[in-house]
């Protein structure tokens, strides 16, 4: 059988071997840490200490030296076994992506090794409650004190900070020339004065809990600043990419996962004569939501080459459609998956039920669908901009 | 110490397999092939033995000339290289005739230990490691739950029905592992990528210097004769607990002879 290009023979056998370890955790780990409200650190340095975290991350700082598209596998497999990890969206494929292109030397050799090989994560808070999807109108800004920076402002939805041994916060300065506000990105320990985080309730079963951070003139060293004051926005746009395809892979895996769930109890439950597979009431539909995660997969991996190559508006493109496609594609996934298995399928015993909301908040972050499709409206196909 | 593990593509065993018509064996094109899966374990044993007394790993691999994953995943593993016997009159050996061949290629290797898994999961004859031992005139020591190295002394736990049995040779010497003596790694990231730069010697009959009249369909001296397709599972038999289950399940299990 010809392989698509995509899978080289080392990215089957990266597939191969994190489907392997993700099969070991499965859903039932997963799930069940998010219930006792406990982290899955064990699957995530098991993971980093295989090199599965660090797959994009450059060789020098202890990294794979691959690509955003190794990573995608990494994430699809896991997701696939029921166990996607949350922060491999933010951790490597954000702030590494971040940091391996525009952090000091000092910023390089002090985290990227810790990211690569599981022993150091970092969050990242962009959105606020009163910006949204809008990075224009960010508020948080950081202001100069001597040497120092201070940090006031307010985040929303961050993931996983209390797991995190720092946060990349997304701020604004003041451009010394035009006095203008422009995007600055810093690192802040979690455990820096001025600097709280609150768990916000959320329906979520997973063990990466949702944050509200309070950033009260929090004062952080000069060298807590990404890189160059004057690369914020080119920043930002570095990690998001990045981000989009991770989400998207996320949304694939799971999607896999739930369709293989879905399959292999339409094969075998048998109602009247023969399994409920056999009539088209159950099996177009899983065939439709096949269809659509695989064309969702294409495009991730499209926009995962784009971004290694270094095409970042291409990838941008290619990374919102992705996340589009995907969100979409494992919302009607999960949704079949649980009809197929009719009242099983919403049983924790089955564990389809929980991936209800989890896969329906792929579909509003990190950017709304809506969003989406107003940037699709505007730059792909150049109608006027409606806000 | 210098170690061989030899490893075996089979079809896996999740796959329905099929068996080709003509010549009763299975048709490995049907399925996708990987490593036998007690054959990991096997590598796992030489790198953890390699790891605590150094030396080197080589992974001896005989198949179809598309069968390569299983010395690859070897290679992924750790195995620092792999020699790989492919030739179309080997196709339809049998276990004398595969051990003909392994033993032919061992002799062109130095080594300490011969570490292979108990049994394949597609023929399952188990005799490979015996007569592998035999040809090359090595003590054998199979079943393996457990390997201790120590100077040019081996010891093994060797799997009994009973509990095991404790047996030690003078190197160099065939050891044959089962599932219970470790717990294979995954291939890291790094190894998968190490791995494609690693030295892989491919062999054929002629560079062996074998007779292809001695393996294969010719040199085999067992024949599948016929093979039906095993019939479907019958129905279990349901125990409706009436203050009687416990005695019901017991009494199947005796009959069984479990307990």
């Amino acid at each position: 059988m010809t392989e698509f290009p995509f899978e080289s023979e080392e990215r089957r056998a990266l597939r191969s071997a994190v489907a392997a370890l993700g099969k070991r955790y499965g859903s039932a780990y997963m799930q069940g840490k998010g219930r006792a409200g406990e982290d899955s650190n064990e699957l995530w340095l098991e993971a980093g200490k295989l090199g599965y975290l660090g797959v994009s991350l450059p060789e020098q700082y202890g990294g794979g030296g691959g690509g955003i598209a190794d990573l995608v596998i990494v994430q699809e497999e896991l997701g696939a076994a029921g166990c996607p990890l949350l922060l491999l969206v933010v951790t490597p494929a954000i702030c590494g992506s971040i940091i391996a292109r525009f952090g000091t030397q000092a910023q390089k050799q002090r985290f990227l090794p810790g990211f690569a090989d599981g022993t150091e994560r970092m969050a990242f808070g962009i959105t606020e409650p009163d910006a949204g999807s809008n990075s224009h109108a960010i508020t948080t800004t950081a202001r100069r004190d001597g040497a120092d920076w201070i940090l006031k402002g307010r985040k929303v939805f961050i993931s996983g900070v209390d797991n995190c041994a720092t946060t990349m916060i997304v701020s604004r300065t003041e451009d010394a020339r035009t006095g203008k506000l422009k995007p600055a990105l810093f690192i802040v320990p979690r455990e820096a004065p001025g600097f709280e985080y609150r768990a916000i309730p959320m329906e979520l079963i997973s063990p990466d809990r949702q944050f509200e951070l309070y950033l009260d003139d929090v004062r952080l060293p000069a060298d807590a600043l990404v890189g160059d004051e004057d690369a914020g926005i080119a920043q930002v746009f570095a990690g998001l990419n990045p981000e989009r395809i991770m989400v998207a892979a996320l949304a694939n895996g799971i999607a896999r996962h739930a369709l293989d769930k879905a399959v292999a109890y339409a094969r075998e439950r048998t109602v009247f004569r023969g399994p409920i597979g056999s009539h088209q009431g159950i099996a177009h539909p899983l065939a439709q939501a096949k269809i659509e995660v695989e064309l969702a997969r294409l495009m991730t991996q499209k926009a995962a080459l784009l971004n290694d190559a270094g095409d970042d508006l291409g990838a941008g493109e290619a990374a919102n459609m992705a996340k589009y496609a995907a969100a979409e594609a494992v919302t009607h996934a999960v949704d079949q998956a649980v009809q197929t298995l009719g009242g099983n399928g919403l049983t924790q015993e089955y564990g389809l039920a929980a991936l209800i909301n989890f896969a329906r908040v792929t579909r509003v972050a990190p950017v709304s669908r809506e969003m989406i499709l107003n940037f699709v409206a505007q730059h792909t196909l150049g109608l006027p901009k409606s806000y | 110490m210098k170690i061989v593990v030899l490893v075996k593509q089979v079809p896996d065993t999740a796959a329905d397999k099929r068996l080709d018509p003509d010549t009763l064996a299975v048709d490995r094109g049907a399925v996708d092939g990987l490593i036998n899966e007690m054959d990991e374990f096997a590598v796992e044993e030489a790198l953890q033995l390699v790891e605590k007394h150094g030396g080197e790993v080589t992974v001896v691999s005989m198949g179809p000339d598309d069968a390569t994953d299983a010395y690859k995943k070897a290679l992924q593993m750790g195995a620092d290289k792999a020699v790989f016997l492919s030739d179309p009159a080997l196709a339809g050996s049998d276990a004398l005739a595969t051990s003909e061949a392994l033993a032919k290629v061992l002799g062109t290797l130095e080594y300490d230990l011969v570490i292979l898994g108990s049994e394949a999961s597609d023929a399952r004859t188990s005799l490979v490691p015996a007569l592998l031992a035999e040809r090359l005139g090595l003590p054998q020591l199979t079943f393996a739950s457990k390997v201790e190295v120590d100077g040019s002394a081996i010891r093994v736990n060797r799997l009994t029905d009973y509990g095991h049995d404790v047996v030690e040779a003078a190197l160099p010497a065939v050891v044959s592992v089962v599932e219970k003596i470790n717990e294979p790694r995954y291939p890291s990231f790094k190894g998968i990528m190490a791995a494609k730069k690693k030295p892989v010697e491919a062999l054929d009959l002629a560079g062996l210097g074998l007779d292809a009249g001695s393996v294969g369909w010719a040199g085999s001296r067992s024949k599948v004769l016929d093979a039906t397709v095993a019939p479907p599972r019958a129905k279990g038999t349901i125990v409706t607990d009436e203050g009687n289950g416990g005695s019901e399940l017991v009494g199947f299990l005796a009959s069984k002879k479990f307990v």
